[in-house]
């Protein structure tokens, strides 16, 4: 987890396949016996929150990617037709070239990076705390509150970054103004503004590495590097498994930078297929295509999605 | 007992989704409307004179109560509060959005609940025109029409070398002005916008002044008409400016909000925008020497011409004939009367200006004919707190140009393409105009015949 992520579920511990009461021991209970009564009424309320503001909404905008509508006249329907015009949009293409641009720079960057961080924060002893507190703090930060802070580190003549690259002589550049470093912007700030709970994750995950595995390898003479490479990274493999499908599924997703830092620009370089999908529905008013976009897009995250449980799954139970 | 809790939940689950879509009660036989455009509790004098207007309207109106809402036109809003049927009976939108919502059938045609009116017949038809559909269909009153100008900076004016009561008249004028300022004190010259659909809606009024337009009629259909010279020369301008002059700044990818807070810092000397833009400088932006504000006609390159702005007021065609009619009353009595009785006009204004932190007196067009215009510039003269001299280049080279409306058909569509012409040129220094404008004049044409189908 690292770029655009910003929350992800803590690991699942040995004990998670032990719930209790779920296990084969459990005793057996009837569907409709006085306890599942009493279960069922206290799910109603979480059954009908989820129904009323996740579950219909989802099935309504499905119909709607079948539908022409303008949300006060009853819709039309009209096939396949939203989508052949989807298709038929050139915007489409670039849209899901940025976005796996995006999900691809993030990889690169976003990903390696809290992990190097959360390894060199394990060594330090003293203030220990401060310096996670530090690489905590952009996580709570408001989205949109760093990302105006960025644009004025990003501007090109009097921004933080081209000022202290002048100072070595370097640039200026034009950041978020060029297309070719644009995209590359968005993700140096989504990295900074999410890499704090990854870093925590892992600092925890390396805690949980038995310590005899270090002390042996140091006996044998094994440098850092050595001890990295083949204790650390290998005790960490299912927490680095999980936080990866985590940044896939969220970095797909990304919205808030491109809208608030360039509404897409320029000359489209930073349009994401989330950005699409807003400009279809609020700006052209073409609920239905926005609603079939969304569509295709909820299908690749589902497939992303049970990829990650599955993975969980099976980690959990490693 | 757990059965007990549960059915307790539920109950109180319950009672609050009930809850969320009641309406607040009225008496038998009221008719209430809520409305757009009430000013935030920061704006002290405009929101005590909001209540006055609407205790005025209910005592005149006795089976109308009005709901003030703080909120205006969000499309994100506006589109979750129509597929839930919770939005406001009357909303305030930009001038850039009328054309859309027409076009979508989202908006309530309002003609024959406005001719009712008596003055109805001497509104001033250009600033009608944007709110109008093609059969000539009225769907709103405006609040303040402006016309596009150039607002400058006259301390940065003064600090180059140049005439503060003089502002540049031809966009040649503007390029000479630009590079000065920008040489002298280091300031942006000119800022053109250049995304979320601004950078499109600007270059229509670079295209307008240029004698160009964005779409024109053939054989019944509408297609894209910017690849032309008028266009070309417009945008050769903007690029001369910002690769060969450097007088454009650094920072390229600007809305109108970020124009307006560099602007009110004193970062810009020039920007295409109306006289309204005074109160988000001055208001929103915190500008505090709001002497430096100026403004002058839109620069010309052959076209004479402006676009008109501003905000209006609509019905969404959600709401109910009767409430459509309350609705249609409110907007009269609360921004068509003031426009016209310079008595209300004069009470209004001495509302507003007993808060200095106001803006009272920023020219409008005139809402009706010229002679009417005076006498309600006279009934608020003694209260007018903006000095009006900077705004006299502005009312006096603006009659003579044609005001000119919004593309007609996927005005949205149509600048979302255009931004990204206008970003290239700013953005890349080896950006070809001619293939810029092909390649957008065919993603036009191809949006405006799916528009057909």
């Amino acid at each position: 987890m690292s770029a655009g992520t910003r929350t992800a579920p803590l690991p699942a511990g040995p004990a998670a396949g032990a719930t209790p009461g779920l296990g084969r021991d459990a005793p057996r209970r009837s569907l409709f016996g006085r306890n599942a009564l009493t279960a069922l009424v206290f799910l109603i309320p979480a059954l009908v929150v989820f129904g009323v503001f996740s579950w219909w909404p989802i099935v309504r905008g499905l119909l709607i990617s079948f539908q022409q509508t303008n949300l006060i006249d009853p819709a039309t329907w009209v096939g396949l037709e939203n989508f052949r015009a989807l298709f038929a949009d050139p915007l489409l293409g670039t849209a899901i070239a940025n976005t796996l641009l995006f999900v691809g720079l993030a990889l690169l960057i976003g990903f390696p990076a809290p992990l190097v961080l959360a390894v060199v924060l394990s060594t330090v002893r003293r203030s220990a705390g401060v310096y996670r507190f530090l690489v905590y703090l952009p996580v709570v930060v408001p989205p949109v509150v760093a990302i105006l802070l960025w644009k004025w580190f990003y501007d090109p003549g009097h921004g933080l970054f081209n000022g202290l690259l002048g100072l070595v002589g370097l640039g200026p550049y034009l950041w978020l103004d060029s297309p070719d470093t644009a995209m590359v912007s968005l993700v140096l700030q989504s990295t900074w503004a999410g890499m704090g709970g990854a870093v925590l994750i892992y600092l925890a995950a390396i805690v949980g590495v038995p310590s005899e595995l270090y002390e042996a390898a140091q006996m044998d003479g094994a440098s850092i590097w050595t001890r990295v490479w083949h204790i650390t990274l290998p005790q960490l493999r299912p927490v680095i498994g999980l936080l990866l499908l985590m940044q896939l599924i969220n970095t797909m997703q990304v919205f808030t930078e491109p809208y608030v830092f360039t509404g897409g620009g320029p000359e489209n370089a930073t349009l994401t297929v989330l950005l699409l999908i807003f400009r279809y529905a609020f700006q052209d008013g073409a609920y239905g295509q926005a609603a079939a976009l969304s569509f295709l897009l909820a299908i690749i995250l589902g497939l992303l999605s049970a990829v990650y449980l599955r993975a969980t799954r099976s980690w959990s139970a490693a | 007992m757990k059965l007990t809790a549960g059915l307790l939940g539920c109950a109180v689950l319950a009672s609050a989704l009930a809850g969320c879509g009641s309406p607040t009660p009225s008496e038998p036989g009221t008719v209430v409307i809520r409305v757009q455009g009430m000013p935030p509790a920061t704006d002290k004098p405009g929101l005590d004179g909001f209540k006055k207007t609407v205790a005025d309207f209910e005592q005149q109106n006795p089976g109308i109560k009005v709901q003030g809402s703080t909120s205006v036109f969000d499309p994100l809003t506006f589109s979750a509060k129509l597929a839930g049927g919770k939005v406001e009976e009357v909303i305030k939108v930009p001038l850039t959005e009328p054309q859309g919502l027409i076009a979508r059938k989202q908006v309530r045609p309002l003609t024959k609940e406005l001719s009712g009116w008596a003055h109805y017949k001497e509104f001033n038809p250009q600033v009608l025109l944007p709110l109008s559909d093609p059969a000539g269909d009225v769907y709103g009153v405006p609040q303040a029409p402006f016309a596009q100008g150039l607002v400058y900076n006259r301390d940065l004016f003064t600090k180059a070398g140049l005439d503060p009561d003089k502002p540049p008249k031809t966009w040649d004028e503007v390029r000479t002005a630009a590079k000065t300022i920008s040489d002298k004190t280091g300031k942006a010259g000119f800022v053109h916008q250049s995304k979320n659909n601004q950078g499109g809606w600007q270059l229509t009024m670079l295209a307008y002044t240029h004698g160009g337009e964005i779409e024109r009629e053939e054989g019944g259909e509408y297609v894209a008409a910017f690849n032309a010279d008028p266009v070309k020369k417009a945008l050769t301008m903007l690029k001369e400016m910002r690769w060969t002059d450097d007088s454009m700044g650094d920072a390229q990818l600007n809305d109108q909000n970020d124009v307006i807070k560099r602007f009110a810092a004193g970062e810009i000397g020039m920007y295409m925008g109306t006289p309204g833009t005074y109160r988000l400088a001055k208001m929103t932006y915190g500008m505090e020497d709001t002497d430096a504000f100026g403004i002058g006609p839109l620069p010309q390159a052959g076209g004479n011409a402006s676009l008109t702005g501003g905000d209006v007021y609509l019905v969404p065609k959600s709401v109910s004939p009767d409430k459509a009619a309350a609705a249609v009353k409110w907007l009269l009595f609360a921004y068509a009367q003031p426009q016209y009785d310079p008595a209300t006009a004069a009470s209004r204004a001495k509302e507003l200006a007993a808060d200095p932190k106001s803006a009272v007196g920023v020219p409008t067009l005139p809402m009706f004919d010229a002679a009417q215009q005076s006498k309600i510039d006279e009934a608020v003269l003694p209260y007018v707190n903006v000095k009006l001299e900077h705004f006299r280049p502005w009312l006096d080279g603006t009659p003579a140009l044609t005001l000119r409306p919004e593309p007609p058909v996927q005005a949205q569509q149509v600048y979302a393409v255009l931004d990204t012409v206008v970003q290239a040129v700013l953005t890349n220094k080896d950006a070809s105009v001619d293939d810029l404008l092909a390649k957008a004049e065919t993603d036009v044409n191809t949006k405006l015949a799916a528009a057909r189908q």
